[in-house]
């Protein structure tokens, strides 16, 4: 009987199934050692809780210790597990955390090489973000403290199509590290098509933080965004429109449809869904634009 | 025939989770790398319990009488002296190799080491086994008058070294090399030796 699952069809043309590259076996081991390390990490937790009661007063040192511990390196590494198998490994129109949680949407995109984009967003009065070192991160602490203004500040990792935004840019507000306008890029591979079919350079993601705050979703400090994150997209492309460099913007009306959600950090956001795709190839590449490209493309 | 695919189902329905062998997934290699912070931090407390170790063999040396009469090691007659002294080298050998042996472990995962790394992770895999047993059967309460201190070392060895970013820099140490040599550095600020913070 020649049943339709021997039938050549369109589902033998499929390749096949992808396995992940090169299974090893070290690479097995260390599968087993990431959720092991997580397992245990969750016992060191218990017993620092455990602990916090022992010592009177000095037990509350080992609750720091015990809430450390919890925020920076049970939870994410037990969300990193968890995501890992639960969330879609493929485009849904919202970064990753470097947990795997669900991060900032993907709100506006870029057509045109990498070196218009850094002169159309120098020209719209934007500050390129540092990378994540160790100076640059003690540089945050000491100028969030003081209330100093740092405009160069790093913005945290976000993930999409399974790498770091390639840079970030950013505006401080009002010489208060805690505010600013921030918009991550991403370069989209090639050949890569959004859903609906159309082709684009870059993916980017723009917040606007509005405060440095708790998270009670990872029990971290972290930056709060605001939720209407449609201002921060229109606020994005006025500034690029209005910087009269021949940008020209086209909106994907209801690219996805409109909702509420939580970031990666339990912040709510809300849009409309619409994605404007800014076409910034007319943008005059000056000599200081063209010197930072290449620092961050693969 | 399989019900799933007839001609109006031509692509079989995604399962609602991805594989969990992706937890065992290659890292996709990445070519500007500086030394995690996770591996150096892993690294620093192999150095710790190095140190902790030395600390315990120098007390358990020191106070040689004290062990004998703990571990009941009274031999009794004219060969009881020299027996003492025996032990007492052998420990101190033996717990000196394992002390060298870490640090050198240390040294190795610092330079980017995987199988240093995995080494490590897999000694530290048995010590917290054995100490959540014993402490699970209620043999040896985990508490900071006893064990707490090595195994939270242990635990948090574990943490780095497993961590992601530590697995895809030791890969990358291992892989990479004439990757790396095919490829022109960069001359700007991503070259790793120019970062601060990781000079070693």
């Amino acid at each position: 009987m020649q049943g339709a699952g021997e039938s050549p069809g369109p589902r033998d043309e499929r390749p096949a199934p992808d396995l992940p590259p090169r299974l090893s076996f070290t690479a097995l081991l260390d599968g087993f050692f990431f959720v092991f390390a997580g397992a245990a990490a969750v016992w060191l937790a218990w017993l620092l809780f455990q602990q916090s009661f022992e010592f009177g007063w000095w037990g509350i040192a080992f609750f720091v210790v015990f809430w450390l511990v919890l925020a920076y390196l049970v939870l994410p590494r037990l969300h990193r597990i968890l995501t890992t198998i639960y969330v879609p490994d493929y485009f849904i129109g919202r970064t990753r955390t470097s947990d795997g949680l669900l991060g900032d949407p993907v709100n506006i995109a870029f057509d045109g090489p990498e070196a218009s984009v850094h002169a159309a967003m120098r020209a719209a009065g934007w500050t390129r973000a540092d990378d994540i070192t160790l100076a640059s991160s003690w540089r945050i602490v000491t100028s969030t403290l003081r209330r100093r203004s740092y405009d160069e500040a790093p913005v945290s990792p976000l993930f999409l199509f399974g790498r770091q935004q390639d840079f970030a840019y950013q505006q401080e507000v009002e010489g208060n590290p805690a505010r600013r306008h921030h918009v991550r890029f991403w370069r989209t591979p090639d050949g890569w098509l959004l859903p609906g079919g159309l082709r684009v350079d870059w993916l980017a993601a723009g917040t606007f933080d509005r405060a440095v705050g708790f998270s009670l979703f990872t029990l971290q400090v972290t930056h709060k965004i605001d939720a209407d994150i449609d201002i921060e997209r229109d606020h994005i492309v006025a500034s690029l429109t209005g910087a009269d460099v021949g940008v020209r913007v086209r909106v994907l009306h209801d690219f996805s449809t409109g909702y509420h959600s939580r970031n990666g950090g339990g912040d709510t956001i809300r849009t409309d869904g619409d994605l404007p795709v800014v076409d910034v190839r007319a943008a005059r590449v000056t000599d200081a634009a063209a010197s930072v490209v290449g620092e961050a493309t693969p | 025939m399989t019900a799933a695919t007839g001609p109006d189902l031509p692509v079989g329905k995604r399962t609602a989770f991805e594989p969990p062998a992706r937890l065992a997934e290659h890292e996709p290699l990445q070519r500007r790398m500086r030394r995690p912070a996770a591996t150096s931090f892993g690294s620093v407390l192999v150095v710790l319990r190095a140190i902790a170790g030395a600390i315990w063999l120098a007390a358990v040396v020191l106070n040689w009488s004290a062990v004998e009469r703990e571990f009941d090691l009274q031999l009794g007659g004219a060969a009881e002296a020299a027996a003492s002294d025996v032990a007492r080298s052998v420990v101190l050998l033996i717990g000196g190799t394992v002390l060298l042996i870490d640090l050198v472990l240390a040294v190795l995962i610092w330079f980017g080491s995987n199988w240093a790394r995995i080494t490590v992770m897999l000694f530290a895999t048995i010590n917290i086994s054995v100490a959540a047993i014993d402490s699970f059967t209620g043999d040896t309460e985990v508490t900071i008058r006893t064990t707490f201190l090595t195994v939270a070392i242990d635990i948090l060895i574990l943490l780095a070294l497993s961590s992601r970013d530590a697995r895809a820099w030791a890969r990358l140490r291992r892989h990479g090399r004439h990757a790396a040599a095919s490829h022109p550095r960069r001359p700007v600020r991503d070259d790793p030796e120019d970062a601060p913070g990781t000079a070693s």
